[in-house]
């Protein structure tokens, strides 16, 4: 027997007795769990969704550019055969249904809403992916991270997102708010430009500026809102919750 | 003459209520508010609405068509497609000047269809109808061009760009819309005696000496001006440019260039109140926001429309 030969049978030998009782080639419908499947176990993707991709959403852009793109398509996804798929709560429900009733592993996963949730559900995707160890060590990362934050009360914040809205309690935004030390003044509702600006936070938090305009994302640099106190956020770290979200913590503190 | 100085009167009445009135509250505001916001906001509605007046005056007369209305016939709707092509590609964060040009360009070419389609002798309904397919074809690009725009947040603009706004505008806003606008109304007012002539017809007019294609080509230069700048800071606003001409008639008499001067004074109150209208509706109704100003001027025209078109009936 040569020795490419001998590599392939032994390849085969190794593949099906190691046979996985995790999923192998997984596909992933939603842009938070991509990042999350893309932190843990690159090595499983089958398909991302595309947005994964786009710098200004994705934490993990430049990892994805290498990595295969499916579309929440369900005849597209099915032909991947994946062993697990990742989706979230909104968004492409009738493919999940689709994909459901053929039988495949969907996983369904909430968004995240502050530091605790975020690790509850890294290390529950870690398990099901079989990589616990990475899992903690992105957990443990995020936690010391979080225990390095200056422990110092400062004023009031509001975090105004595109078009006007404001994250509210409860929110990962208010998250991060907390962790930094400010107080949030945000009510989750919409606040005009004429109502801020009658009653202005001690710091406003908009988004960082992006590269591609929209009048929604343009409202945040409005020559009126000049005088006041401002940090802005790559979109990016609080778009999903994920281990990387603490950056947007870290920047509030500073 | 009465009734220009009333209009005038009604549109400095509206202004300064228009200042009064925002987000913030009623009441005299922070110079901030005032300055940055409102004025702004004030004087983009009493330049857009005046443009869309005067537009549509003019268009009736020289299309001698009581339905001819900038919005109606699609060329707000071509002005919105040049300016979301600039906008949402980010040409105009890098020259904001390109905001109102691409406008313009999309008003021209909207503006130059029509008047091939009318140098076809086609006119009354079927010219309208012309127009017609011209706007549904620029709403369809728009939606095509705002569902493929690179902006997450885009594709809920449509709503803007067909219905308009005025809200949260700028001074810079301002700068950019406002010479554009001016020079369009300018030429449009003194067209006044050439619409005159157009109205015997024109075989008649040409006989009186009047170059019909220059004043069709002048007309069409002053409309991509007016509602092309005004599209490209407020969206697409319907019907004032219909309605406004038809409601000082009955005050100014029917020659075509009595009515251009009064057109553009009320098509200036019209949109000002309409806006007025828009902010004053969040303040005293439990709404999230506020209704679009094309909404709003669409509820007033919409059943203008149907009584102009049975006025015109056979």
């Amino acid at each position: 027997m040569n020795w490419p030969v001998a590599l392939v049978v032994q390849a085969f030998l190794c593949l099906m007795s190691c046979a996985p009782s995790f999923a192998s080639g997984v596909v992933s419908l939603n842009l938070c769990t991509d990042q999350l499947l893309v932190l843990l176990a690159p090595e499983r993707v089958a398909a991302l969704e595309p947005l994964a991709r786009d710098p200004a959403l994705s934490f993990v852009a430049a990892e994805a550019a290498h990595l295969p793109m499916v579309r929440a398509d369900a005849e597209a996804v099915l032909r991947l055969k994946p062993d697990l798929v990742l989706a979230g709560q909104y968004g492409a429900q009738m493919t999940v249904a689709l994909l459901k009733a053929r039988g495949l592993k969907i996983i369904q996963v909430e968004e995240p809403q502050d530091f605790v949730a975020i690790a509850t559900q890294v290390m529950r995707i870690a398990r099901l992916l079989g990589v616990e160890q990475r899992g903690a060590a992105l957990v443990a990362r995020m936690q010391a991270r979080l225990a390095a934050l200056p422990s110092r009360k400062r004023g009031s914040a509001l975090v105004w997102e595109a078009g006007g809205w404001t994250s509210g309690p409860g929110s990962l935004a208010d998250a991060a708010l907390h962790a930094a030390g400010w107080r949030e003044s945000g009510t989750g509702g919409r606040i005009g430009l004429e109502a801020l600006l009658a009653n202005p936070p001690d710091l406003l938090v908009t988004e960082t500026a992006p590269s591609t305009p929209s009048m929604a994302t343009n409202l945040a640099w409005h020559p009126a809102l000049r005088g006041i106190a401002r940090r802005t956020i790559p979109p990016e770290l609080l778009t999903c919750g994920g281990p990387f979200s603490v950056g947007a913590a870290e920047l509030l503190a500073r | 003459m009465r009734a220009g100085l009333l209009l005038w009167a009604s549109v400095a009445g509206l202004a300064i209520a228009s200042l009064l009135v925002g987000g913030a509250g009623f009441g005299i505001p922070d110079w901030l508010i005032l300055w940055d916001i409102r004025v702004p906001r004030t004087a983009l509605a009493i330049l857009v609405g005046g443009g869309l007046g005067i537009s549509g005056a003019v268009l009736q007369g020289a299309l001698r068509n009581p339905l001819a209305d900038p919005g109606l016939l699609g060329i707000g709707g071509c002005a919105a497609f040049g300016a979301i092509l600039v906008f949402y590609w980010g040409i105009s964060a890098l020259f904001a000047p390109a905001l109102p040009a691409g406008a313009m360009i999309g008003a021209a070419l909207g503006c130059a269809t029509l008047m091939a389609f009318a140098g076809q002798a086609l006119s009354g309904p079927s010219l309208i109808l012309a127009g017609i397919a011209l706007s549904a074809f620029a709403s369809a690009f728009i939606a095509l061009a705002l569902s493929l725009a690179p902006n997450p947040f885009a594709l809920a603009e449509i709503t803007f760009w067909l219905m308009g706004g005025l809200e949260d505008r700028s001074l810079s806003h301002l700068a950019l819309a406002a010479p554009p606008i001016l020079l369009g109304c300018a030429i449009l007012l003194r067209l006044g005696r050439r619409l005159d002539a157009l109205s015997l017809g024109e075989s008649t007019a040409a006989t009186l000496g009047l170059d019909v294609s220059r004043t069709l080509l002048l007309c069409c230069a002053g409309v991509t001006l007016a509602v092309g700048a005004g599209a490209a800071v407020a969206g697409g606003i319907g019907f004032v440019g219909l309605v406004v001409p038809h409601l000082l008639r009955p005050l100014v008499g029917q020659r075509p260039g009595a009515v251009l001067a009064p057109s553009l004074a009320g098509g200036a109150a019209l949109l000002l109140g309409a806006d007025l209208l828009a902010r004053l509706a969040p303040l005293l109704l439990p709404l999230g926001s506020e209704p679009r100003l094309g909404v709003l001027t669409a509820l007033l025209g919409a059943p203008f429309l149907v009584r102009i078109a049975r006025q015109v009936a056979p």
